[in-house]
């Protein structure tokens, strides 16, 4: 009797538990937007094609070190949303497949590839934020160059990301060594260290820290910093005049998947000016016209970059960084 | 289990032959199978893990090691994952026996709300002390400012801090287990007969506990070192192995390295648990699940009684503000920045899906895993083959396995055909069947321990087959480890992060994954959010869960067996 009943009442569970999974066009993405703004990306898909975007979160980092562990036996559909290293690993492997959307047709050349296989679907940078009560509290004001966080008065109130985690942070270190060149630019960044209180796993992590006053100065993503004033974060935010760098936002369709109509559906609304919109609105600087809204109408000032470089170099740099900033690593 | 018995019955027509066979082997039958289950889930990703540490693009070399040993930092981070370990197993105990000690020997109006605030965090993603102290004592937290405090929060202490508070509830829930589990008798006449509070403590409850109490340190010590949450949140720049290995795997993707930071991290918990066995070999074993006595409250000598007091009011203080943060958070924007009242952290939709999933696979992974820990204990204890001792140390061995192990084994081992099971349901179930297994077993030896197999010779002399006997004499009676195993797994797989985060897949996020991501990200108030709906429906799971255990064991009129 009561092995009946459990019986029972395990089958239950089960049925219920079981019944969630509906069937519906979908597909699985990676996506390394925020968590918010992949929901936000997710739900526009959703609402323009009717394709049911699944996803977790991750960091870009992340998503090329699974990318790279399961190849080529990928767990997901597409990438909505990775760095541009991780695009170009993925074209130089064959781990796409490749489509030459018309909807992107005329886009800049550093928004899609022309054999189709990546497509940015936004660049996004890295500003300078402070704490606007703890700047007035101390009496400081924002650096105006790059080479003034190198100053005594900031020692342990700086924060960013780390390069071995995030992708922000990788375009932080490889936009300064292409501003400064390599040997400067690991002198800078090296007297930077001496500064920075530690190094967060998440790009976008310093925004939030530096908002709670935590710490008073932060080198982090430019994609949140709008929402976190609006939120009522006390934040400033400025790009020094040496300018910022720049990374893409990549989608790409990975091999293997068994729903690659609805994945070509995908791609050509990404193309679309109305998903520049929505990009723009969320901060980035998109492949079609919208205005910004962190920058407005005139974009920031660029420092130059071979982004095909930086991702050649990235597994390089990360031995060095961890060998010149990485206390008693020697 | 009906099924089998019905088919065995229609093979037993044919030929009483196959009877026989099977009455007499199919313990053995059932072993084998079970060792296989064994070495495929356990054994084969932990000796992934250990060829991948050995194994370069070009063949079989040390170098890895070579590295790690050569470079200060990982020495640094070993030393600090150690001293963690140590410093929180003595920590939690202490705190962790007080708390018990109150709630089962102190007074009557003290023990509900005492054992309420220490374990409802047990249900609470570890990291989420973080969370709370960054808060309220971060460098500009609400603590900090009120009394305009100069400390440093990130760092070694910081980590110490929110990683003894939550792990104090499953030091007092593993101890108040062991103490209601001794039998009172023993300690009401020594105080009968005048001897002090602190004679009998000294004398008689802590040798007794003994058992109980290496066992949680032991377990307390593997979570701790394995748990990242807590570091990669508070640590700043004082490297631990279990984040490092976690960036190395997830952000490097340098599978060799991240191999060799795991094979380090399992050793100390192997040697431990190796001295462990030593230790308790002989002795009884006390485990959750034992048979719950309530002791009438004594008077306890004041010079005993003040301490217990002021450790049992820091420690569950301490837990009640970092929750009340976490209830607070959970209703406004940013806590501590704006405070505007909102309910829009609970109406994240997107939450509630990944509560669901890991409501099911823990659901899963404690059926599982108490069915195969229950008849684990059986074949240990009754059966007589060949590599008995191996299958009980592998099976127990969970204990003394960190989860960031067996998460990257897991990776390693069964993300390529063949064996491609990543990017679904079971590879998470399975991986906590595995990671969590020790308690069942553990639980159903001792209930096994404590009845004759005279019995099951008699039911066996009278005729019955084995599955009858099994399904009469044995399961009734080991029920309970059934039960605890359950629990355990269920409430240990609902909140673990450090294996599951290895494991998960796009349109299966786990809500301790999700909280985990949202607070890294800045966003306090759906973590905090996430977390309470989490707690809410786990205890409601626990009610039910409890409901259908008093009314099935009434319904058959089961007695507990008398040792």
């Amino acid at each position: 009797m009561k092995g009946k009943f459990i019986s029972i009442v395990v089958a239950a569970i089960f049925c219920v538990a079981l019944a969630g999974s509906a069937v519906a066009e979908e597909i699985n993405a990676y996506m390394g937007t925020s968590p918010d703004n992949n929901a936000k990306i997710a739900q526009f898909i959703k609402d323009k094609t009717g394709i049911t975007v699944n996803q977790t979160f991750q960091s870009f980092g992340e998503i090329e070190a699974r990318v790279k562990a399961e190849a080529p036996n990928f767990n997901a559909d597409m990438i909505i949303g990775c760095g541009s290293s991780t695009g170009f690993m993925a074209k130089k492997n064959g781990w796409t497949v490749p489509y030459v959307s018309p909807a992107w047709k005329g886009a800049p050349e550093v928004f899609v590839d022309p054999q189709g296989n990546w497509y940015n679907i936004g660049n996004f940078s890295f500003v300078l934020v402070g704490n606007k009560d703890r700047l007035a509290k101390a009496g400081l004001t924002m650096p105006k160059s790059w080479k003034d966080l190198l100053e005594a008065k900031w020692k342990g109130e700086i924060v960013m990301p780390s390069p071995l985690s995030s992708g922000t942070a990788n375009m932080m270190r490889f936009s300064f060594l292409a501003l400064y060149g390599d040997e400067e630019g690991w002198k800078f960044l090296q007297g930077l260290d001496k500064n920075v209180h530690h190094y967060t796993r998440s790009g976008n992590a310093p925004t939030d820290l530096v908002g709670r006053g935590e710490f008073i100065l932060g080198i982090t993503s430019d994609e949140n910093i709008k929402k976190r004033i609006d939120d009522g974060y006390p934040l400033v935010w400025s790009i020094p005049v040496e300018g910022t760098g720049y990374d893409g936002t990549f989608a790409l369709i990975l091999k293997g998947t068994k729903k690659l109509d609805a994945c070509k559906k995908i791609v050509d609304l990404l193309g679309t000016p109305e998903f520049s919109m929505v990009m723009a609105d969320i901060g980035y600087v998109t492949p079609r016209p919208a205005e910004n809204k962190l920058y407005g109408k005139t974009l920031p000032n660029y420092i130059k970059l071979d982004l095909g470089k930086a991702a050649d170099d990235k597994s390089k740099n990360n031995d060095i960084w961890k060998a010149k900033l990485r206390s008693e690593f020697e | 289990m009906a099924r089998a018995e019905y088919s065995l019955k229609l093979q037993a027509g044919s030929g009483s032959r196959i009877k026989d066979f099977l009455n007499a082997n199919l313990i053995n039958i059932l072993a084998a199978l079970l060792f296989l289950l064994l070495a495929f889930f356990l054994l084969y990703p932990i000796i992934a893990v250990l060829i991948k540490s050995i194994r370069g693009p070009s063949g079989f070399t040390l170098e890895y090691y070579r590295a790690f040993f050569t470079k200060n930092y990982y020495y640094r981070s070993l030393f600090n994952t150690l001293l963690l370990g140590t410093i929180n197993t003595v920590v939690c105990l202490v705190i962790g026996f007080c708390l018990a000690y109150m709630t089962t020997r102190g007074p009557y109006l003290l023990r509900k709300p005492l054992k309420v605030i220490s374990l409802v965090p047990l249900i609470a993603p570890p990291y989420l002390f973080a969370l709370s102290l960054i808060i309220l004592f971060g460098r500009n937290g609400l603590v900090t400012r009120m009394f305009d405090l100069h400390w440093q929060l990130y760092g070694f202490a910081g980590v110490v801090i929110s990683q003894t508070l939550a792990f104090i509830p499953l030091a007092y829930m593993m101890l108040e287990n062991t103490l209601m589990s001794l039998n009172p008798n023993l300690e009401e006449s020594a105080y009968d007969m005048g001897a002090s509070e602190a004679t009998i403590l000294r004398t008689i409850t802590i040798p007794l506990m003994a058992p109980g109490l290496l066992k949680a340190a032991l377990l307390i010590f593997v979570m701790t070192i394995a748990e990242f949450g807590n570091a990669a949140i508070l640590a700043g720049r004082t490297p631990f192995l279990a984040p490092d290995t976690y960036t190395m795997i997830t952000g490097e993707s340098d599978f060799n390295m991240g191999s060799v930071l795991s094979v380090v991290l399992i050793a100390p918990c192997i040697i431990i648990f190796f001295v462990h066995n030593y230790l308790l070999e002989g002795k009884k074993f006390t485990t959750i699940g034992g048979k719950p006595v309530a002791s009438e409250p004594r008077k306890i000598t004041p010079i005993i009684k003040i301490p217990l007091i002021i450790v049992t009011t820091m420690a569950t203080g301490a837990i009640f503000i970092c929750f009340a943060v976490v209830l607070a958070a959970s209703f406004y924007k940013i806590l501590g920045v704006t405070d505007k009242f909102i309910l829009a952290n609970y109406l994240d939709f997107t939450s509630n899906q990944a509560i669901a999933n890991s409501i099911r696979v823990s659901f899963v992974a404690a059926v599982i895993g108490a069915v195969i820990g229950v008849l684990l204990a059986y074949v240990i204890v009754r059966g007589k083959f060949f590599g008995r001792t191996f299958i009980e140390m592998a099976s127990l061995s969970g204990f003394a396995l960190p989860g960031t192990v067996l998460g990257i084994g897991y990776l390693l081992a069964f993300s390529a055909p063949p064996l491609k099971l990543t990017g679904g349901i079971m590879i998470l179930a399975l991986n906590c069947v595995f990671r969590f297994l020790a308690v069942g077993v553990e639980a159903g030896i001792s209930k096994l321990h404590q009845i004759h197999i005279e019995i099951e010779e008699a039911s066996a002399d009278l005729g019955a087959s084995f599955l009858t006997t099994f399904y009469k004499i044995v399961l009734p009676i080991m029920f309970p480890a059934f039960i605890a195993g359950f629990i355990y797994t269920f409430m240990t797989a609902i909140v673990s992060l450090s294996a599951v985060v290895f494991l998960v897949s796009p349109g299966f996020q786990l809500a301790a994954v999700k909280i985990f991501d949202a607070a890294v990200y800045g966003e306090i108030g759906i973590a905090s959010a996430t977390t309470i709906k989490l707690i809410l429906i786990v205890m409601l799971c626990m009610a039910v869960l409890n409901y259908i255990t008093k009314k099935t064991r009434l319904g058959s009129g089961l007695k507990q067996p008398v040792a």
